[in-house]
């Protein structure tokens, strides 16, 4: 079986096949640490350092792994990985490993890790595997940093930390939109993001799943 | 009525023309100051139907006027030009347009934007509505029902459980709640598209929304009698589709018992 150019195998979970707003993968970390850019930049870095190091690992011992056991094989390795992450968070990043919280030692169970090595770096040599696990962390990290950009902004009036929209208590004009900061905003945004890729990319658009009865309307 | 007038656009102008009462008490009492928000809610809400139509090809619909109108009358006040453009742009894409337009949307445009005004920006006061509002609130009731836009058993239902709550001792009759619960009702959880669409669906809606301001009424403290309607109508409209289901439910039980 020819596989497909490494570039092609790179760069077509960015937007393309992007995980999280075509396959819907890994999204509840994505809606939890993105309240503000910093920790989603943090989230995105340790995950994308966790799925390329979990896909060379498990691709390089893909021969010696019994069928029966891979799962447990594989949660073992990407365990592992996550708790090496999170000493390192925890001893140099301690405030940001703070407002992680859980989600850091969740990269485990994120299906998104899970899903790559299991469907790609269990049957495919190590540098692809590796350059498709740095592609799809890459565009995790991507909505990860458009989201959590948007609701900083808005919610906070800041970009790490930094005021960029002067509220009204110091004289400016921007009042701080609170909903952003709470989860719904998060599925908005998540849904907006994903209505904007499939206008452009319309192919990916779901069959619809009922059809409408047709209709008269006003104006026929 | 005759039969076969009603198109999509005839109910919305019915539905318009079942506003005027509810609109004259309001204007007067909130003057040029509610007059500004009317406007600015109906240039942005017919700003995205014109950005659908050119985009999506969706006709524009009547009933905008109705949507920027419960806006104006309900949405926290206050609020800064961009956090009200946000708002009702939010409340009329994601409520409404996304959907396909007015008719195919699930939840009323209005409630959305004044919920994401309201949660949004807790810190801005909701609107005092005069007593006067109450009586434009039943003159509308009365327009759209006797028009048949709104269902009476959804009224029926309202008035039997405010009336239960009334002889409990709540503050349902007090001058400060009154209007909003029934400008509230009048303006967003009646609405013929989002509202319960099966009889028995209908008597539950109006019994739950009642309920709902019964139980905020009873618990709720500190909470502005806007936004306590404000909740009960989100919280009903949410629940319609439901109460439509488990209406069908229910008649296919009875079905099943009496035929086999």
């Amino acid at each position: 079986m020819a596989r497909p150019a490494l570039r092609q195998t790179f760069l077509s979970p960015l937007i393309r096949e992007n995980p999280i707003t075509l396959q819907i993968l890994g999204i509840c970390s994505a809606l939890a640490v993105t309240t503000s850019l910093d920790t989603a930049l943090t989230m995105s870095v340790s995950l994308t350092v966790v799925l390329v190091l979990s896909a060379a690992i498990i691709s390089m011992i893909r021969r010696h792994i019994p069928v029966s056991i891979r799962l447990i094989l594989q949660i073992l390795i990407v365990a592992s990985l996550v708790i090496v992450i999170d000493q390192v968070l925890q001893a140099y990043f301690f405030g940001i490993s703070q407002r992680l919280s859980v989600f850091v030692s969740l990269i485990t169970t994120n299906c998104l890790v899970l899903g790559r090595t299991e469907s790609f770096a269990r049957s495919n040599p190590v540098i692809p595997s590796v350059v498709d696990a740095a592609g799809n962390g890459l565009g995790y990290s991507l909505i990860l940093i458009v989201i959590g950009t948007i609701r900083e902004v808005l919610g906070k009036g800041t970009l790490m930390g930094q005021p960029v929209l002067r509220s009204v208590e110091d004289g400016g004009w921007f009042v701080p939109l609170n909903l952003m900061l709470l989860a719904p905003s998060a599925f908005f945004l998540l849904g907006l993001l994903v209505w904007a890729i499939r206008s452009a990319l319309p192919e990916q658009v779901e069959p619809p799943a009922h059809t409408p009865p047709r209709r008269r309307e006003a104006g026929e | 009525m005759t039969r076969g007038m009603w198109s999509r656009e005839t109910v919305a102008l019915f539905l318009v023309i079942a506003m005027l009462p509810l609109a004259v008490v309001w204007l007067t009492g909130a003057g040029w100051d509610g007059a500004i928000r009317l406007l600015a809610a109906l240039a942005i809400t017919y700003g995205w139907q014109l950005a659908f139509l050119l985009l999506r090809a969706q006709p524009p619909s009547l009933a905008g006027v109705v949507t920027a109108f419960a806006i104006a009358v309900l949405a926290p006040t206050g609020l800064g030009a961009f956090a009200f453009v946000l708002g009702v742009s939010f409340g009329v894409v994601i409520g409404e347009l996304a959907f396909g337009g007015w008719g195919r949307n699930i939840l009323h445009p209005a409630t959305v934007a004044i919920a994401f005004l309201g949660f949004g920006y807790p810190a801005a006061p909701w609107p005092e509505l005069s007593i006067l509002i109450t009586w434009g609130a039943c003159g509308t009731l009365a327009l759209a029902v006797a028009f048949g836009l709104y269902a009476i058993r959804l009224v029926a239902g309202t008035a039997i459980a405010l009336s239960l709550a009334a002889l409990v001792g709540l503050p349902v009759t007090d001058p400060f709640t009154a209007p909003a619960i029934l400008a509230s009702f009048a303006l967003l959880v009646c609405d013929p598209v989002t509202s319960a669409n099966t009889q028995t669906g209908r008597w539950m809606q109006g019994l739950f929304y009642g309920a709902l301001i019964a139980l905020f009424l009873a618990v709720w403290d500190g909470a502005a009698t806007t936004q306590l309607a404000l909740s009960a109508a989100l919280l009903a409209n949410l629940a319609a589709p439901l109460l439509d289901e488990i209406a069908l439910l229910l008649w296919q039980a009875t079905r099943r018992n009496r035929h086999g």
